[in-house]
Order: structure tokens, then C-alpha cells, then sequence
């Protein structure tokens, strides 16, 4: 009897296997639907025809970023009958998801953070050719501007659309998010704290602010990439990006090499000695840290530009914004013109079924006329040519012109395990669990660690 | 003829229990393994590697950091569930006023999701704005306040006991259970006997709780062995690693950095340290059935 059950369990198993073995996509990869024809570059827009699209979007469900696309989804719905423009929420938590769905070969037709031409994590799909090289469409000349469409986005962000062997275009930007210093412009202005432009600038403002009685800088510390903006930004000033990003990202040389690294690691343990963070920010969780800047809890918080627009039902009426550059560091050997920014990119699934329509979707959303729209009325930065800088945001199209180059956040480490290593000694360095040189050395061993050598 | 009859009705019944086995839990693990042997592009190509992501693994400070982090959230949450639920449980097997209305509150978290429950929390534990902090200051007890989530002394234990919070219900109900099926008359003799409600508690109840004791502790150890979305949404793993679970390394592992195989390993590794563990405690918690 028992042997019989027993018999019976192997065997269901063994066929139950066998048969989802058999349904399973064998190597995996991005299988499942097969390339589609990409429509003739020159005459693309003619080959238009309604039917249903899926698209990715950042804004998050009744939020004012939302309402934009929503009035381009219902514009192409009447231009084109039969089109039905599916939204799907594709910010950072459902990428994992959204990721899998390309795999399985269920892609969206346009989709967002499926390539990154400064981050070679993100080339993957573009090599695989699951994307649609968007070059052929943007050398089009557009009928609105005489010009070809390429044109129409600042040459500071071709990096970040190329592929950086190839020189193919995979991915078109909708918003620009660039490192910038916030300041609570009133609170300065009353205790007479002049706005830091270099790093000394940035001590003494600190000093100010204690003696009024405030946090000097709010930062989160329960998610380190952004305690990281701290030291990616400094070591871009003592470091130089190029060097930096060479030793954090690709492995090459050593973080002791250049005393840069340890200067910028002094210069992050001297604003924390100086208590420069929001007291309890170890504790403080970043939407609790940047509600409490905007609250005057703290006066400066160093964030992405999208700060304003994703805290604008939090910000009092009367808030008086200032932005900033990172401040510059005198005597410092990098780059001191230089900001950390990342753009946020659509991609064409080259297995769409309606190549056409996906990128009408693609054009009407970087049309100079939805972005200028975006940035007046949400704050959002632009990446395209002729809109204005956003109103929410004074002062970013001073600082935006002072850059000399846009540098990729991060150093492209996010999908990298080198991020596991740097993030967390920069956390325990603010923390105040070591010192700079403590800091250095253990960067190093992780970094030898994952990189090898 | 009978025994035959028998094995053929039997089939039948075991079928749909055995596919569903087959399904969701053999398929699902040999295709883990099957993962595991093979490292992934982030467009999910795979090329067999051998044990190679096994050889990662078994060097990887990180894995060693975060398994030492499970367990400790195994046994600090042993702590902080068992004795009170066990006190809990037997207060609500006496005759009490309102005992009903003490199970609601209870069980009340229960229902919660854990997205819900980690957002309270993480509001409570927040070093300025939250309730914890400013109540032990204004009781005299500020020496008490910590940054509970953002100091690597205390993240572990907070993120556990929000755990533990929430799933506690579910286990003074099991306990109650045990608790209201300890037969009166053996209850009654003690007493008679002159036992006293704590000897009886412990000498006569305990015993005799032995079993269902054992299963609920081999099931708490499977769940917290598996630990992911509270650490996910309260601490992230941080700070610097110091409530890093094998579950929160797995999913950066594979969905961050598309490492899909290295994760897979890790889950089969996780899979051999949970069984061994749940035989290990079977054996050792194991006595002779009490007759009652």
C-alpha cells in the first residue's frame, strides 16, 4: 500500500515536471513575441493606425505629472480611432515586475529604465535588441521646427539616450533629475546665511544654522544611495568624475590611489563632527526627511530636482525655495562645474506591435508643448530645448547654465553589487560608526572584493 | 482483494493533493536549482555554470552577514513571541470579562496588510516625529530614546518585534486552542491535589501543550527563516547591512542586478538550512506521547 502511494507520487511528480518543464521558456531570454518590422523612418508617422498600446509612466495615480499623459492618452484616442492607451505605473518599486514581463516577452510598447547609455547594466537590452533604435525616426526633420528631431534635446543628455559603442539611440527623455543642493531660501535670508557656493561656504552655513537653532541638512538615513549623493557629489569635486567613476564602477585602480578619495571621506566626517545632518536622521526615512526641510526643521537637503514635484501637497504656500549647485571645493583636483543628473528615459519595445503609434505616444510626450506645460505647472526639468526652467524651481536654470557637463548619478553603481560595498561604509562614515581613513580602507577591501584584484 | 480495492480508491483522493504538491512546490524547486546552476544576463539569457554561483556564495560576506541576521531574527522573535503569547493564551482560557473583546484586539492586527503595518511603525519609530521617543521623554525615561530603525544595535530587534506584532494573533489563537483542549478532569486532580495555578501551569499544562508547542515553534522558524517584507519596507536590509536577510539579499540579488542564479542559490541553500532545522528542533523537541 505504501509503496503503491509512493509509486504514485514520483510518477505524478516526475510528469507534472516534465510537463511545466515542457511549457517553460527553455534558455529564457527575451522570447516570446518575435521582432516587429520597424516602419519606414522617413514616412513613420503616416503608417500610423489606432489599435491598443501599453505605456509606462513615472507619475503615480492622481498625482497633477499624471493628469498630462492621461490628456495625451485621450488626444491620440481621438486622433487615431480604435486606440486604447493602456498606463502603467513603471516607477523604481514595480521594475522588478515590469522587468519580468520583458523577459517572458509580455514587453510594454514603451517602458521606462530599460536603458541608460552611462550605466552599463542597462545596455543588456538594447545588445539583446529587444529595444527599437530610435535613431532613424530622430534624424527625421520635424514639421514643427524645421529641424530634425534629435535636435530638440540638449546635447548634455545624448549620452544617456546613446549607446556609448554603437551610437544608436534606445531611449528619448521625458524629465531630467539633477542633483541640487535646496535651501530654505527665507530662513537664510532671516538670519542672514548667504547661499554656500563653495564647500567652506557650505560649513559656515551649517555654523549659521546651528546657531539659529536649526538642523543645518536634512538626509534620510534608511536609504543609503541618498546618504551616498553626499559622497558622490564631493568626490566628483576632489576626484573628478572619470576617475572616480573608474575606480567605484569599473574596478580600475585603487580608492587609495588618489588622495582625492580621502580628502572628500575628511571633508563628509568634518560635517558630521560639526553635527551638519537633522538630528535623528539615522532613524528618518526620506519622504520624513524632506517633509522636515520643508517644514524649517532643517535648511538645506541635497535631492534629485524632483523633490518639488513629488512633495508638492507638503510644501507651505509661503516657502521660499532656493536651489544651488554642490558647492565647488577650493583646491579640489576634479570637476568643479560638473552635476550629477539622470535622465529619465522611454524606450520602444522592438517587439511592439504598434511601432507606429508607440512612437506618436514617444513624440507627443517630449513635444516642446507637453514639456513646457510640465515644468510650469509641475516643476518638472526638461530636457528639451526652448522650455522654460520650472517656476517651482528658481534659480535651476542659473545653475543648470554654470554646469559644464552632466555626469550620470551614482556613478551608474545602482544595479551594480559595488553599490552593496559603497553605500553601506559612506552610511557607517555619517553614522559616525568610523572615521574617513576607517571609511577608505573598507572601501577598498569591498571594492577589491566585488571588482576582483 | 480488499487490499486492492483499497489502493485503487485511494488514488483518486491522493491525486489532486499530490498534483498540487508537484505543482507548487516540486516543480518550483527543481527549477530553483535548476537556476542556480546558471548565471543570467538581465534579459534573462542563461548560460550553465556549474556550482559556480554555490563557490560565490560560500565566499560572500554578505551571504554569511544576512543568514547570520535571519537566524538572529529566528531567535529573538522566539523570545519576543512564545512567552507572551503563551501568558496571553492561558489568561484567555480562564474566565475572564470581556475575553472577546480582548481576542478582537489581538487578532486585530492581523488583518493587516504588512505594507500597512510597516508604515505605522515606521512612523512610530521615528527618532523626532513618532509617539515611542517623545513618550519615554516625557515619562523621564529620554535615556530610553533611540534612533530604533537607523541604529544597527536595535534595527534588528525593532523591525522583529513589528513582526511579531503583527502575527501574534494568529498563534495565542493556536495556543488557545491547545489551552481549551487540556482535559478538565486532569486539571481538576492537580488542583485537588493541592497544586497551586502556577504549579498547574507549568507542571500539568506545559506538558501537556508539548506537542502543539513543538509544531508552533518549527513553524515559526520556517516563517522568520524567510523573513523579507518587513526588513523590505522598514529598514531595507540598512543600516549597512545590519538587518540584511537572506530573503532581502535574494531579491537585490535578482531584481536589482538581474543575478538571478546567484539568488537562486541562495534560496536552495536557504531551503537545505530550513529543513535541516525543522528536522533538527522534531528530533530534539520529540517526546513520548503523553496518554490523556
Amino acid at each position: 500500500m505504501v509503496k503503491a502511494v509512493q509509486k504514485l507520487m514520483v510518477g505524478l511528480a516526475a510528469v507534472s515536471c516534465l510537463a511545466l518543464a515542457a511549457c517553460g521558456g527553455g534558455s529564457g531570454g527575451t522570447g516570446g513575441q518575435a521582432a516587429q518590422k520597424a516602419p519606414d523612418a522617413k514616412n513613420w508617422r503616416q503608417d500610423i493606425k489606432g489599435g491598443p498600446i501599453e505605456v509606462g509612466v513615472l507619475p503615480a495615480v492622481g498625482t497633477p505629472s499624471l493628469k498630462f499623459l492621461e490628456d495625451i492618452a485621450a488626444a491620440m484616442e481621438k486622433d487615431y480611432p480604435g486606440t486604447e492607451v493602456k498606463q502603467t505605473f513603471a516607477n523604481t518599486k514595480t521594475r522588478p515586475a515590469l522587468e519580468q514581463r520583458w523577459r517572458a516577452g509580455d514587453a510594454l510598447d514603451v517602458d521606462y529604465t530599460m536603458f541608460d547609455g552611462t550605466n552599463p547594466a542597462l545596455l543588456d537590452w538594447a545588445d539583446d535588441g529587444a529595444l527599437l533604435d530610435l535613431k532613424p525616426y530622430l534624424d527625421q526633420v520635424d514639421t514643427t521646427t524645421g529641424k530634425p528631431w534629435l535636435e530638440q534635446f540638449s546635447p548634455a543628455v545624448m549620452q544617456f539616450m546613446q549607446h556609448p559603442k554603437t551610437g544608436k539611440v534606445y531611449g528619448v527623455p521625458s524629465e531630467l533629475s539633477l542633483q541640487v543642493l535646496f535651501y530654505n531660501a527665507a530662513l537664510f535670508e532671516k538670519h542672514g546665511i548667504t547661499p554656500p557656493a563653495t564647500w567652506d561656504d557650505l560649513l559656515k552655513a551649517a555654523d549659521g544654522l546651528k546657531a539659529a537653532g536649526v538642523d543645518p541638512i536634512a538626509v534620510t538615513g534608511l536609504f543609503e544611495p541618498y546618504m551616498g549623493m553626499w559622497s558622490d557629489n564631493i568626490w566628483m569635486r576632489t576626484v573628478g568624475y572619470g576617475k572616480a567613476r573608474e575606480v567605484l564602477t569599473d574596478g580600475k585602480g585603487s580608492i587609495t590611489e588618489d588622495p582625492g578619495f580621502l580628502k572628500g571621506l575628511q571633508m563628509l566626517q568634518d560635517l558630521r563632527d560639526k553635527k551638519g545632518f537633522l538630528k535623528g536622521f539615522e532613524g528618518t526615512d526620506f519622504t520624513a526627511a524632506q517633509a522636515q526641510f520643508f517644514q524649517g526643521k532643517a535648511g538645506m537637503i541635497l535631492m534629485g530636482s524632483w523633490l518639488v514635484s513629488e512633495m508638492a501637497d507638503v510644501i507651505p504656500k509661503d516657502f521660499k525655495l532656493g536651489v544651488l549647485q554642490f558647492p565647488t571645493v577650493t583646491g579640489g583636483t576634479g570637476d568643479q562645474a560638473s552635476m550629477l543628473a539622470a535622465a529619465q528615459l522611454m524606450s520602444v519595445s522592438a517587439k511592439s506591435e504598434n511601432i507606429p503609434l508607440s512612437l506618436e505616444w514617444v513624440r507627443r510626450v517630449v513635444s516642446v508643448e507637453t514639456q513646457t506645460r510640465r515644468a510650469t505647472e509641475v516643476g518638472e526639468v526638461s530636457a528639451v530645448k526652448g522650455v522654460s526652467s520650472p517656476p517651482g524651481l528658481p534659480g535651476i536654470a542659473d545653475v543648470v547654465a554654470k554646469a559644464d557637463r552632466l555626469q550620470a548619478a551614482y556613478y551608474g553603481l545602482m544595479q551594480s553589487k559595488a553599490k552593496d560595498v559603497v553605500y553601506p561604509e559612506i552610511a557607517k562614515l555619517m553614522f559616525g560608526k568610523q572615521d574617513a581613513q576607517q571609511t577608505l580602507e573598507n572601501l577598498d577591501k569591498g571594492l577589491r572584493r566585488v571588482h576582483g584584484g | 482483494m480488499y487490499k486492492a480495492a483499497q489502493r485503487r480508491i485511494i488514488v483518486p483522493f491522493l491525486a489532486p493533493a499530490l498534483v498540487l504538491l508537484a505543482v507548487f512546490f516540486l516543480y518550483p524547486l527543481i527549477k530553483t536549482v535548476d537556476l542556480s546552476l546558471n548565471e543570467f544576463s538581465r534579459t534573462g539569457t542563461m548560460r550553465f555554470v556549474g556550482l559556480e554561483q554555490y563557490r560565490l556564495l560560500s565566499g560572500d560576506p554578505d551571504f554569511y552577514n544576512s543568514l547570520k541576521n535571519t537566524f538572529l531574527i529566528t531567535l529573538i522573535g522566539s523570545g519576543m513571541l512564545f512567552p507572551p503569547a503563551v501568558a496571553v493564551a492561558w489568561a484567555l482560557s480562564q474566565r475572564i470579562h470581556g475575553e472577546r473583546f480582548f481576542r478582537f484586539v489581538l487578532f486585530a492586527p492581523v488583518v493587516l496588510s504588512v505594507a500597512v503595518v510597516s508604515l505605522l511603525w515606521k512612523f512610530l519609530y521615528h527618532p523626532t516625529l513618532g509617539l515611542i521617543n517623545p513618550a519615554l521623554e516625557s515619562m523621564g525615561l529620554g535615556a530610553l530614546a533611540k534612533t530604533w530603525l537607523g541604529d544597527p544595535a536595535t534595527a534588528l530587534a525593532a523591525v522583529t518585534f513589528v513582526s511579531v506584532w503583527h502575527g501574534i494573533g494568529i498563534w495565542i489563537v493556536l495556543l488557545c486552542a491547545g489551552f481549551e483542549r487540556l482535559p478538565e478532569d486532569v486539571l481538576a486532580a492537580a488542583r485537588i491535589d493541592g497544586a497551586g495555578e502556577w504549579r498547574v501551569f507549568w507542571s500539568v499544562m506545559m506538558p501537556m501543550m508539548r506537542d502543539l508547542l513543538r509544531v508552533l515553534v518549527v513553524l515559526w522558524v520556517v516563517q522568520s527563516l524567510q523573513t523579507f517584507a518587513f526588513v523590505y519596507i522598514l529598514t531595507g536590509g540598512g543600516p549597512f547591512g545590519s538587518t540584511d536577510t537572506v530573503g532581502t539579499l535574494m531579491y537585490r540579488a535578482a531584481f536589482e542586478r538581474a543575478d538571478f542564479g546567484y539568488a537562486a542559490a541562495a534560496g536552495v541553500v536557504l531551503v537545505v538550512i530550513m529543513l535541516a532545522v525543522a528536522k533538527l528542533l522534531n528530533k530534539v523537541m520529540k517526546r513520548d506521547d503523553l496518554q490523556y
